[in-house]
């Protein structure tokens, strides 16, 4: 325990300390949501569907790039090849990423909500907040085990401009910008097949009081399952050359 | 027996980092890993420190797996300075390290001792080269280990110090305390080690006494010009070139007597120092001839 909150310490510490990452991690997500989004939400109910989709935008954000970049950036540093060989499991160290990948979620996706209030007119009942909760952590791990995975399938060098290669179109198919059926019919007829839109279909519902459906939980679960294999099993390759 | 390695080999991609390596430590010693740059020194400690595994053979630390965390308790190893979070500051690099640890010394204690204390709230990424330096080898203390393993040390020390952190090693050393240090700096194993071991290519060459080691690899340069030099004893090794002679020696002043009572006629005599790599080439060859 005293290890988790060590290692958390450390990476919140380093969070804080470096304002030009954390401030327009923040605010990216929202300002989008202003210039494209905002002054066409003239309805409560197309108000909250599209806080949904620029919430779960701004949490891909996060957890996409904390850990995807991240990681990567980890790979060749001698400190952490270093804390390998301090008497712990890697676990408190992972568990320490996590949770401040989860804090930076949460204030990016609040900030967002925030500026939503100030200028739409959402309005969303109380009750509906644990679902939306549970909807955006499941996503958001989703998408940071996707994350890791690219950090150790590619080089350092190009882990950067590949994750913007997959963020940006997955975030624009997926619906997280305009409504589906507004999109080209060719985006419409790729999108169900992209985690980002299984992952919207637990949003959307979650934002206007509707039902789940079963399958696109399955759907999220085994893309989370079978990007932490493909993590895992890009890990271990590495591990095996690099020692 | 506090580390050991029994016929390990390690090949890291092409390379035979490590061929068929045996090496004891005991409890209490300090033991000196000498050899030049690529002698396989740097792997041999990542497979003591749990950072690999041999590809065959054994490696033990205190009895046990050294990738299994929890034997690493009684390990406190040097990270290179160069690689510190940079957002952190000093006290906040050694409180996380001293963390880890069951019974780690003071952070105020660690500090002192390598000289850190005023530079405790000093961000790391502020540090030069040499404070960075005395951080990375205080960590390797902080945990209040048994076995300490610094890889290189002193390398981009000034003078001072390496005096003070060579100091440190022997406080630690007197309390009971075991180290393995890597080197090629035949002047630092023979100022702090109990044992060196003489590693090239892979291979343990030979172990022994700091002195032992040095006449073996102990050697020295003689440049002079002359027209034709005598026959001389204790010549390792001899180049000409127009009336320039180099000759390698372990012994430059009976050689120097040797020349003088000779009475030959020679001029601009100097002796140099040899670095480790060159008495090792020297060395080898010699033993290759014969």
């Amino acid at each position: 325990m005293k290890l988790l909150l060590v290692h958390t310490k450390a990476e919140l510490i380093t969070l804080l300390r470096t304002p030009g990452f954390l401030i327009p991690t923040m605010i990216f997500p929202s300002m989008f949501f202003l210039m494209f989004a905002a002054p066409n939400l003239k309805f409560v109910s197309a108000a909250n569907y599209t806080t949904g989709s620029f919430m779960a935008f701004a949490v891909f954000t996060v957890t996409f790039f904390q850990f995807g970049v991240g990681t990567a950036n980890e790979r060749d540093n001698s400190w952490s090849s270093y804390t390998r060989t301090l008497p712990a499991p890697p676990i408190y160290r992972n568990l320490a990423k996590v949770i401040t990948a989860a804090f930076l979620a949460l204030l990016a996706a609040s900030v967002l909500v925030g500026t939503s209030i100030l200028t739409t007119p959402i309005n969303i009942p109380l009750v509906r907040w644990p679902r939306i909760f549970l909807t955006l952590a499941a996503g958001g791990l989703m998408m940071g085990t996707l994350g890791t995975a690219i950090a150790y399938l590619v080089s350092p060098k190009a882990a950067l401009p590949i994750a913007n290669l997959i963020y940006l179109p997955m975030a624009y198919l997926g619906g997280m910008w305009m409504p589906i059926r507004f999109m080209p019919k060719l985006a419409q007829k790729i999108s169900p097949y992209l985690p980002s839109r299984q992952w919207m279909e637990l949003v959307w519902p979650a934002m206007t009081g509707g039902r789940w459906e079963i399958t696109h939980w399955l759907a999220l679960v085994s893309f989370t399952i079978a990007f932490a294999l493909l993590a895992g099993w890009a890990q271990h390759h590495d591990e095996r050359i690099r020692f | 027996m506090i580390a050991s390695f029994d016929g390990v080999n390690k090949k890291l991609g092409r390379v035979h980092a490590l061929v068929g390596v045996s090496l004891h430590v005991q409890p209490g010693e300090l033991l000196a890993l000498l050899g030049p740059n690529g002698a396989g020194k740097t792997t041999l400690v990542s497979l003591l420190v749990g950072l690999r595994s041999p590809d065959s053979g054994r490696v033990r630390l205190n009895d046990g797996d050294p990738r299994n965390p929890s034997v690493r308790r009684i390990l406190g190893v040097t990270p290179q300075s160069t690689g510190f979070p940079p957002t952190l500051r000093v006290c906040e690099v050694v409180e996380l390290v001293r963390a880890h640890y069951p019974k780690p010394l003071q952070i105020s204690d660690a500090l002192e001792r390598f000289g850190l204390i005023e530079l405790a709230h000093r961000s790391v990424s502020a540090l030069s080269g040499g404070q960075a330096r005395r951080l990375a080898v205080a960590l390797a203390f902080v945990g209040n280990p048994r076995l300490v393993v610094l890889d290189e040390p002193t390398t981009g020390l000034d003078v001072e110090s390496r005096r003070a952190l060579w100091e440190q090693i022997k406080v630690f050393r007197k309390a009971g305390g075991t180290t393995l240090l890597t080197t090629h700096y035949l002047e630092e194993a023979e100022e702090l080690a109990d044992r060196v071991v003489l590693l090239a290519r892979g291979k343990v060459v030979t172990s022994g006494s700091p002195n032992e080691i040095k006449r073996r690899v102990g050697l020295r340069q003689v440049h002079l010009q002359a027209r034709a030099l005598p026959q001389l004893d204790g010549v390792t090794k001899m180049e000409h070139r127009e009336g320039h002679f180099i000759i390698w020696t372990h012994d430059s002043d009976a050689l120097v007597r040797q020349l003088v009572t000779s009475g030959v006629d020679f001029a601009d005599l100097e002796v140099l120092p040899v670095s480790l790599e060159e008495a090792f080439l020297a060395a080898l060859n010699k033993e290759e001839m014969a």
